[in-house]
């Protein structure tokens, strides 16, 4: 117990160690996290108006408990999901795994201290989920002590399930599959499944969609008391035991369906651990082997090619964004995300109508939607704001080579305006096969489109370049827990949603043509700026200090 | 003798004004091998970063082939090749992407590249694994890599970071004769190393670092010189580097 502990706590050093931090770094998160406080009370009062509703809709047929029941429901099943890419990060992919084999440890005292970050991320996922929900459930309905302390107790318990339940999948999924012998691919096949995972259930609820069977069902349940919640959660288990405990706090049944909940997840961890003692070890050795060509094949005289250094460091960038899985996923993949679901959501709705729809709008109001559509789709891309950490110590290369800093920086806003034609090039086959925008209108958002593009890779590009994280193990740690992307949404968003904002409702400036004039000018504009300001860093030498 | 690095009172200050150069100078004349020593921890590796322009120069200057790394570090970086201690460099791209990317950078002739990979590649024994990812290649083959791609370009000053951990014993005696070459052919090899039999094998000419301070510079008769003659060189380093 007591070497699983030291475990335990050596793993989260690792991942959570302050050292080599800046203490500007650090304020900087403080200081978002001030800014994120009135957002905060935005979203918990929207929420606690919600509950109220729900509240006072449901209660008269008893059925309130139902509120607990979705909150349980849909939070396990958001922390399955969220299980998933943990998991596989932490216990298979993370670079340090490979340092703790040798050690005589058991596999399951290696897998509970790779647990430890996992759950981290589970309990704030949770608390920000949940406790919230719990305190205003517990307010309108009038709950005393027992029913907070059931919560708290709740909310300890919550995660084991979901993960555990995830974590059984993936060990049989690493074990068994047999592809687990190709890190790489695996990384690849796992993050196109989550995809098509949530594509696939988007498009299944819009198939099902039959309002009169819903209603239906709906009233059936009603009749009874929590009817609604037996038919919602029956399909996991502690959702129900978790919701009962709270609702009937005040009796013992309650009591009884929180042992149940203890229970259930007790024998959970003796079942993670027992199959993760089996199962673990023989997944995760070996995975660091890489793939091999077979030998004796002699270079052809081809391959020895010459480019000019623009394009030769372009080429390098995009290589390494297509053949790193995670870069390929998060950069690639993910960020056609939203676009290849514009398009199934255009496929199956009757999506001429929309085309009509807007053109019976005025040219400068589909404009200004559109481009604050493509400043979110091109904005939330990672691949700029993730343009050097990606290098991780890779950068200092850049730092040697004849090259000017410049020239690497731009270097790699073309690759990531590169990446984000992609989303360009799929929003435009699919607004002129499937909505019939007006044509003038399109040319222009195309445009637009190309200067968004440059807007967001610079402005991305720059924040990352200020406070690169260049020290990772792991190339998942790139991208999570670092504040640049919202950092860079607020920057966008924030300022061109007012300059949208002011366009829309100042009544002189009128047109398609003019409006669009005005967009492209005011970005023009804020590309110079940036480009200024990121000049006068370079020439300050700011890439020798990071 | 023409000096090819000039190292003018250089001092590098850590967090906590801890100084990890202390007023260095330092001259290196070109056509020799110099290595420079010093125990874990004296300064040699932020030495080096600060000649090849990876750490900014708190004071002082560094000239190299009679350009400031600091005033015109474009022009002084086409003259030096750099071996770093961590020989781990772009891991996706495959061997060959990589020595045509340094080509590029250093603008080599297509001829004279097709040429120097294959003699390079085959001299090192890793000709037939230029078209896998370096991340498939071992520690020794990653630095084999870049060896290759410093040689690519013939610098005129060729820096090494600790060369010979992790080679293989016919590699190391490889690096040692390509070190040799490079310099019989007028051009300057400098590199840091605390394994001294290399140095006595090797060196024209020696400094010791220790504690971010010059302890010693000269060849390896006037070292022995101001030591007891037939010391052999580990008396002589512990003895310098004794008042850590």
């Amino acid at each position: 117990m007591n070497k699983t502990w030291n475990l335990i706590k050596v793993t989260l050093k690792m991942q959570y160690s302050s050292v080599g931090k800046s203490n500007s770094e650090k304020y900087g998160v403080y200081i978002l996290l001030i800014f994120l406080i009135p957002f905060a009370f935005i979203i918990f009062s929207v929420a606690n108006t919600i509950i109220q509703e729900m509240y006072q809709v449901l209660s008269p047929s008893g059925n309130e408990s139902l509120i607990l029941g979705v909150t349980f429901l849909s939070l396990s099943f958001i922390l399955f999901l969220v299980s998933i890419g943990s998991i596989l990060s932490s216990f298979y992919f993370s670079e340090d795994i490979e340092s703790f084999i040798p050690y005589p440890f058991q596999p399951y005292q290696l897998m509970v201290a790779k647990a430890a970050t996992p759950f981290i991320h589970l309990y704030i996922t949770t608390a920000i989920f949940f406790l919230p929900i719990l305190l205003f459930y517990g307010a309108i309905s009038h709950a005393f002590f027992l029913y907070y302390l059931y919560g708290l107790l709740l909310f300890l318990l919550i995660p084991v399930i979901p993960f555990i339940l995830s974590a059984l999948i993936v060990m049989f999924f690493m074990r068994f599959a047999n592809i687990s012998k190709n890190k790489d691919r695996t990384k690849v096949f796992a993050g196109l499944l989550s995809l098509l995972f949530i594509i696939g259930i988007n498009v299944a609820i819009r198939l099902n969609q039959d309002p009169g069977q819903l209603a239906e069902m709906l009233t059936g349940a009603l009749q009874q008391q929590n009817g609604l919640l037996e038919t919602l959660t029956k399909f996991i288990p502690t959702a129900f035991v978790g919701t009962m405990a709270l609702a009937d706090h005040d009796t013992v049944k309650g009591l009884l369906y929180l042992l149940g909940m203890i229970v259930l997840s007790g024998l959970g961890i003796l079942l993670f651990l027992t199959m993760g003692q089996t199962l673990y070890f023989k997944g995760v050795l070996g995975l660091n082997e890489g793939n091999k060509s077979t030998k004796n094949k002699s270079i052809s005289r081809t391959k020895v090619v010459s480019h000019h250094v623009w394009i030769t460091y372009v080429l390098k960038e995009l290589k390494i964004i297509f053949r790193t899985p995670t870069f390929l996923l998060q950069c690639v993949i993910q960020s056609l995300f939203a676009p290849v679901f514009l398009v199934v959501i255009l496929l199956l709705e009757n999506s001429a109508s929309l085309g009509e729809l807007l053109a019976n709008f005025e040219g400068k109001y589909v404009i200004l939607i559109l481009f604050l559509v493509t400043l979110f789709i091109l904005g939330v891309n990672p691949t700029s704001t993730s343009a050097i950490s990606k290098d991780g110590t890779d950068w200092y290369l850049n730092l040697y080579y004849p090259i000017s800093m410049k020239q690497i920086i731009t270097s790699k806003i073309i690759a990531a305006w590169m990446i984000n034609l992609l989303s360009i090039l799929l929003i435009l086959l699919a607004s002129l096969f499937l909505i019939n925008i007006p044509t003038t209108i399109l040319i222009m958002w195309l445009l637009l489109a190309l200067e968004v593009n440059w807007f967001t890779s610079l402005v991305g590009t720059y924040l990352d370049f200020l406070k690169p994280k260049l020290k990772w193990t792991d190339e998942q740690e790139v991208f999570k827990s670092r504040m640049i992307s919202l950092k860079v949404l607020m920057f966008e968003v924030g300022i061109f949603g007012t300059i949208v904002l002011l366009l829309w409702n100042i009544p002189i400036i009128q047109g398609l043509w003019v409006t669009t004039i005005l967009l492209f000018l005011l970005l023009a504009i804020a590309i110079f700026t940036i480009h200024y300001l990121l000049n006068k860093k370079i020439a300050e030498k700011h890439y020798q200090q990071i | 003798m023409i000096k090819v690095i000039t190292i003018n009172n250089v001092t590098k200050h850590y967090p906590g004004n801890k100084r990890a150069v202390n007023n260095l100078n330092l001259s290196i004349p070109d056509g020799e091998i110099f290595g420079f020593l010093g125990p874990n921890g004296a300064g040699k590796s932020t030495t080096i970063k600060m000649i090849t322009g990876i750490l900014p120069i708190d004071e002082g200057s560094i000239i190299i082939n009679g350009n400031d790394i600091v005033k015109e570090p474009l022009a002084t970086k086409k003259k030096f090749g750099y071996v770093p201690d961590r020989p781990d460099v772009f891991l996706r791209l495959r061997g060959i992407e990589y020595l045509n990317f340094i080509g590029d950078i250093y603008d080599v002739p297509k001829e004279i590249r097709e040429e120097k990979i294959e003699r390079l590649t085959k001299e090192f024994g890793i000709y037939h694994d230029l078209n896998d990812h370096i991340h498939t290649y071992s520690h020794g083959m990653r630095q084999k890599i870049v060896v290759s791609g410093v040689l690519l370009h013939d610098p005129d000053v060729w820096i090494l970071d600790e060369p010979l951990s992790g080679l293989d014993p016919k590699s190391s005696y490889t690096l040692k004769q390509m070190m040799r070459e490079h310099a019989a052919r007028g051009k300057t090899v400098f590199f840091s190393t605390h394994v001294l039999e290399v140095v006595e094998q090797l060196c024209d000419e020696v400094a010791i670092i220790n504690n971010g301070k010059l302890e010693f510079h000269g060849n390896m008769d006037e070292m022995r010189d101001q030591f007891k003659s037939g010391e052999t060189l580990e008396h002589i380093f512990l003895e310098l580097t004794s008042n850590e």
